[in-house]
């Protein structure tokens, strides 16, 4: 019998005394909750380069930018490839809500102001809830003060002449670590064109993409297809915005250093009045540069 | 399930023992019992620990906190055990928390941090007595990279609770988070990180 007793004992301290950590790490495994994995820096910025990306300010964070974009490198040493001529934009972007964010900036094209609103609605999304992309609402409009041209007698200006509205669904998908892709179909209205054949109204698609060549730095490109261009017999002729650019990325800031047909920093100005091209070598050098500062207490 | 197993397994240890009906019974009931123990019995749980790590330079000071860490604490053995989801961890600056997800701790690949150790000369009487300084040595598996290191921290009774805290510094380098000389001026050499936890009998 106390043969039977010290095989049982034997027996519960083996069944309770082995593996411990192991036993230890199965209960903590169990107590850690499946959660919601959001995909986050689908961009590194909230331009992919000319374009809005659906990375947005969260809230109480303020995004500072600056854009150049020179002339065109085809200007040669006259120009210095560009780089004697150059426009500027540049901007304050809040975000109020980690799902709102606003912004106003000024183009010195066309001295132009802009403001904007960018809605997030879906968050791709994996583990307990699958999201297949991220889905955002983009919309600006855009006050264009320069001086009105001189008018024949008994004609007049009016103010709602210098407005254009942008609308744009951001449709992206994070594929994995280091591809991300957005659509972006788009609606632009201008109250006022220069002729009888510019577009008041335009549809265009923009395909952006951004692929990480390591933690830091990000090779990007984005063309917007335009569906209803204008006329192909305007001085200077129009054509699709397309830009490669790369993203570094140093902290609180994100450089963008990109090459692009187009000198304008607006989707009312880069979608539908885009007249450089690629193969002419009207290719404009462009930076745009962010700092974001955070507003939020602890 | 373990009286089936073992039924099936042992059937002919159990007949060649050649006990009765009801002490074989006892028997089965005291291995189920011993075996629950294990899973459960003696065991102290927290769900909601704190975790923080806090860098600071001239520059600017880095502060990343959880709430939502998970540790328990062996009460037979002084074994002690930590994870938290790197995702849980949040900064003031939405721009850190993206930072720290992507270009240090790689989240996606690493989503877990682990430390599972032992309270050096643990006694059961340290679980009832006043707040004492501790001693503990174990893994810490962060990146991916597990090293082994021995950290000081407190354990006791403080208004009736079992607290445990640590305080101890890491170096991000030794557990291949590389710091880009850019932000170098940004990011201390050590990371200090703090641990607080009350625990509660596993099971309630």
């Amino acid at each position: 019998m106390n043969k039977i007793l010290s095989i049982f004992f034997g027996l519960i301290l083996l069944a309770s005394g082995n593996g411990f950590s192991q036993d230890l790490d199965e209960l903590m495994n169990a107590e850690i909750k499946p959660t919601i994995n959001f995909a986050t820096a689908t961009f590194k910025s909230t331009r992919i380069i000319n374009g809005h990306s659906i990375e947005q300010m969260k809230k109480k964070q303020l995004d500072f930018r600056i854009s150049h974009r020179f002339g065109t490198l085809n200007s040669g040493t006259y120009g210095l490839f560009g780089l004697d001529e150059s426009h500027i934009h540049f901007s304050l972007e809040y975000g109020i809500k980690d799902w709102l964010m606003l912004g106003a900036g000024r183009a010195s094209q066309n001295k132009t102001y802009d403001g904007f609103a960018k809605v997030r609605l879906l968050r791709q999304s994996s583990g307990t809830k699958f999201m297949p992309v991220h889905v955002s609402y983009f919309t600006s409009i855009e006050i264009m003060t320069l001086k009105f041209p001189e008018r024949p007698v008994g004609t007049s200006n009016y103010f709602s002449s210098r407005l254009a509205f942008v609308n744009q669904l951001l449709i992206a998908r994070k594929f994995n670590e280091n591809l991300s892709v957005q659509l972006t179909p788009t609606f632009i209205h201008r109250n006022l064109v220069k002729t009888e054949l510019d577009m008041n109204d335009i549809y265009a698609l923009g395909i952006g993409t951004r692929y990480k060549l390591s933690k830091r730095l990000s090779l990007n490109a984005e063309y917007y297809y335009t569906f209803n261009p204008n006329a192909k017999s305007l001085e200077p002729r129009p054509y699709n915005a397309l830009s490669v650019g790369v993203d570094i990325e140093t902290g609180g800031h994100v450089f963008q250093i990109m090459l692009t047909n187009s000198q304008g920093m607006r989707e009312g100005s880069f979608i539908p009045q885009t007249t450089g091209s690629w193969l002419d070598g009207d290719i404009h050098l462009g930076f745009n540069i962010s700092r974001v500062f955070a507003f939020n207490k602890n | 399930m373990e009286i089936f197993i073992w039924d099936s397994i042992f059937p002919e240890f159990l007949r060649s023992i050649k006990i009765n009906a009801m002490l074989k019974k006892l028997f089965i009931l005291v291995l189920l019992v011993a075996s629950v123990g294990a899973f459960g019995q003696g065991k102290f749980i927290a769900k909601n620990a704190y975790i923080s790590f806090y860098s600071s330079t001239p520059m600017e000071d880095i502060l990343g906190e959880s709430n939502e860490a998970v540790t328990i604490m062996n009460a037979e053995t002084g074994e002690i055990g930590f994870q938290a989801l790197m995702t849980t961890f949040h900064f003031k600056r939405a721009l850190m928390e993206e930072h720290f997800n992507e270009n240090y701790m790689e989240s996606a690949k690493f989503p877990k941090a682990r430390f599972n150790g032992k309270i050096e000369g643990f006694s059961k009487d340290m679980l009832n007595a006043p707040v004492a300084d501790i001693k503990i040595t174990g893994k810490l598996n962060v990146h991916g990279v597990e090293k082994t290191i021995t950290v000081p921290g407190t354990l006791g009774l403080e208004n009736g609770q079992l607290v445990g805290t640590s305080k101890f510094k890491v170096t991000p380098e030794n557990y291949g988070i590389a710091i880009p000389s850019l932000v170098r001026d940004k990011i201390g050499k050590e990371m200090e990180i703090t641990v607080k936890a009350t625990y509660l009998p596993f099971g309630q």
